[in-house]
């Protein structure tokens, strides 16, 4: 833990996650999967579209910026109750302080629409939830790798 | 109302016609009376006529007579043009009769016996006149026997004259009772069939009248019929619709918490393998191979509900020889893999979308190879020919005046036994264990699927150890 801490420390600051995901057992895959690679508090998450909105514009509970920091790339389920992935997506985009937020969609669905549909609205990636943990840590690893070393984000 | 007979088209026709026939029928009577009533009419005013030239005749004799004997008696030369005059006359008018008469023998005999003894009379006014001129009075002409003579030659041209007229006029009594006949007959006739002809139109209007009212009654019944058979129709097809929605979604939403079982599953082997005790670990195993093949079942299901729901505009002609070729360059590898021996024959152009076919013939071919005998290399033969009318006949789904291709797929694989020929078709239907072959049994669902979609049909004929065949009936490509 200290030695892995201490590499990724060393390169790279590690990036903020922000999970929007209703479903109990899926948090709890994603978060297992992320604690492979990342400390802890690194992934954060809120359980609908709704909560995700309060979480970006700072509305309580969501006010204190040391627990809730601003995440530089967000996982978005689509089918979560009240507010939805996809109308959340769409007022992310809409709010310019936010809409340099990358956004990877992180669904169940394969559905072709959805895919175009989402990608039009400005999503960055869309990723359909594995079948096995083992596929599951694999895709958090990219994930994580991908946009801490490959890319570059905005400040 | 009930038991009220139905006329038939037939019976209004054969009223018209009827009709028709009463109609011309009585035309013709009509014609034809017309015809007598003019026939008799000429005939009537034709004995007329004779009747008025014999008085003439008779009286222009007379007058003759009467000139001779003024002349005789006063011996003035003006009685004498008189005759003269008169002569001329009883000529033109014996002509006349006996140009009007030409048709009646009897009437031309009594002229010409009326001719002969008109003449004998002139030839004894002639003789009186010359004796008179020679010498200046007739004594010494006359005697006794001139004088019956003279009296006999009379009656004898009355005798005559009335004759000619009692023929003619018995002619035109009959003639003019003929006449009377025909005009009263006429009206007679052609009410009658006139009537007859009402009465048979209104038959005829009447039944016309029957027929469409049932007609409409039927069509209504037929429209009616037809409505509930679309609704029907628009049912089931949405019932199917319903199905294969329901079928998406049901495996959709089934993957959900199948993936979670797999996933902590895979979690709960990966962190406390090692604290398992007993037969522990053997059962966290079972859980993960159960949920691997359900699955494969579920994303089977996927497949099978989405197959055939293909796009139109992706359907077009399809070359199955290229389809299948470029499909086996594909998979070649695993064809030498299990030295698998493959023919194409001369194979048509089918309609269809090229993914589906592509799919048909490599489920069918996989099949092949699965079921091929342990110690036998795998030997596979496409070929099409056009079907026989017998054959399309046996299956309802196909039309009997199209034309189909009958595509035969023939194996020499472990074959299986002819009461499964159907069986193997339904979804998720398996002929042997899981051990000895994987697999869920929805390759041949999806062939079937598919071909059914395209119009045709596929049906299997195998016996054990003999190899099988899968025939495929598809529609030929109509211009």
């Amino acid at each position: 833990m200290f030695i892995q801490d201490f590499m990724l420390m060393s390169f790279e600051k590690p990036i903020q996650i922000l999970v929007a995901e209703d479903d109990e057992d899926d948090k709890l895959l994603i978060l297992k999967a992320f604690e492979r690679t990342l400390p802890k508090e690194k992934v954060t998450c809120v359980e609908d579209g709704e909560a995700l909105l309060k979480y970006l514009k700072r509305v309580a509970p969501y006010n204190d910026l040391l627990k809730y920091p601003r995440p530089d790339i967000i996982l978005l389920d689509l089918n979560m109750p009240r507010v939805g992935g996809k109308e959340a997506l769409a007022e992310i985009k809409r709010c310019e302080d936010l809409k340099s937020i990358p956004v990877i969609i992180f669904t169940t669905s394969s559905n072709l629409d959805d895919i175009q549909i989402t990608y039009k609205m400005g999503s960055s990636s869309f990723i359909t939830k594995p079948g096995s943990f083992e596929e599951l840590v694999r895709v958090t690893e990219e994930i994580e790798n991908y946009w801490s070393k490959t890319v570059l984000l905005p400040d | 109302m009930a038991k009220k007979e139905k006329p038939s088209i037939r019976q209004v026709k054969i009223y018209s016609i009827v009709t028709l026939i009463l109609i011309v029928v009585g035309s013709a009577i009509s014609y034809w009376t017309a015809g007598r009533i003019e026939f008799y009419t000429n005939a009537v005013m034709h004995t007329s006529e004779v009747l008025q030239r014999t008085n003439e005749l008779y009286s222009s004799i007379l007058e003759r007579e009467t000139n001779i004997r003024g002349y005789v008696i006063t011996g003035n030369e003006q009685f004498l043009t008189n005759y003269r005059q008169s002569k001329i006359n009883a000529d033109v008018l014996l002509t006349q009769l006996q140009n009007l008469t030409l048709d009646n023998g009897v009437q031309q005999n009594n002229i010409e016996e009326l001719r002969g003894l008109i003449n004998a009379r002139v030839r004894t006014f002639e003789a009186t006149i010359a004796y008179f001129k020679e010498h200046g009075n007739l004594e010494g002409f006359l005697d006794p026997s001139k004088a019956s003579n003279a009296l006999n030659g009379y009656s004898m041209i009355k005798n005559v004259v009335l004759r000619i007229n009692d023929v003619e006029n018995n002619l035109f009594q009959e003639r003019n009772q003929n006449l009377i006949n025909n005009i009263n007959a006429l009206p007679f006739i052609v009410g009658l069939i006139s009537l007859f002809s009402i009465t048979i139109g209104l038959v005829t209007f009447f039944s016309i009248y029957q027929y469409n009212k049932a007609q409409i009654v039927a069509d209504n019944d037929r429209i009616i019929f037809q409505e509930k058979l679309k609704d029907q129709i628009n049912l089931l097809d949405e019932s199917n619709k319903e199905l294969e929605q329901f079928a998406y979604i049901a495996s959709h939403d089934l993957q959900e918490p199948l993936r979670k079982i797999t996933s902590f599953s895979d979690l709960l082997k990966e962190q406390y393998a090692d604290k398992l005790e007993g037969d522990g670990e053997l059962y966290l195993n079972r859980i993960t191979a159960a949920s691997i093949r359900m699955r494969r079942l579920i994303t089977d299901l996927l497949e099978y509900s989405r197959a055939g729901k293909i796009e139109n505009e992706q359907i077009k002609e399809v070359k199955l020889s290229k389809i299948i070729s470029e499909m086996l360059e594909d998979v070649e590898v695993a064809i030498q893999d299990k030295s698998a021996k493959i023919t194409l024959g001369n194979l048509p152009k089918v309609y269809g979308a090229e993914t589906e076919y592509r799919q048909v013939f490599q489920n069918l071919i996989s099949n092949s190879i699965k079921f091929s005998k342990p110690d036998t290399d795998p030997e596979i033969s496409i070929t099409a020919e056009e079907a026989g009318l017998d054959l399309v006949k046996k299956f309802p789904t196909l039309t009997r005046e199209k034309k189909y291709h009958l595509i035969k797929v023939s194996d020499n694989g472990i074959g299986f036994n002819k009461e499964y020929a159907d069986r193997i078709f339904s979804i998720f239907q398996r002929l042997h264990g899981k051990k000895d072959y994987e697999g869920t049994g929805i390759g041949l669902s999806i062939t079937r699927k598919i071909i059914e979609k395209n119009g045709g049909v596929i049906f299997a004929e195998s016996n054990p150890s003999e190899g099988a065949t899968f025939n495929i009936l598809l529609p030929f490509i109509t211009t």
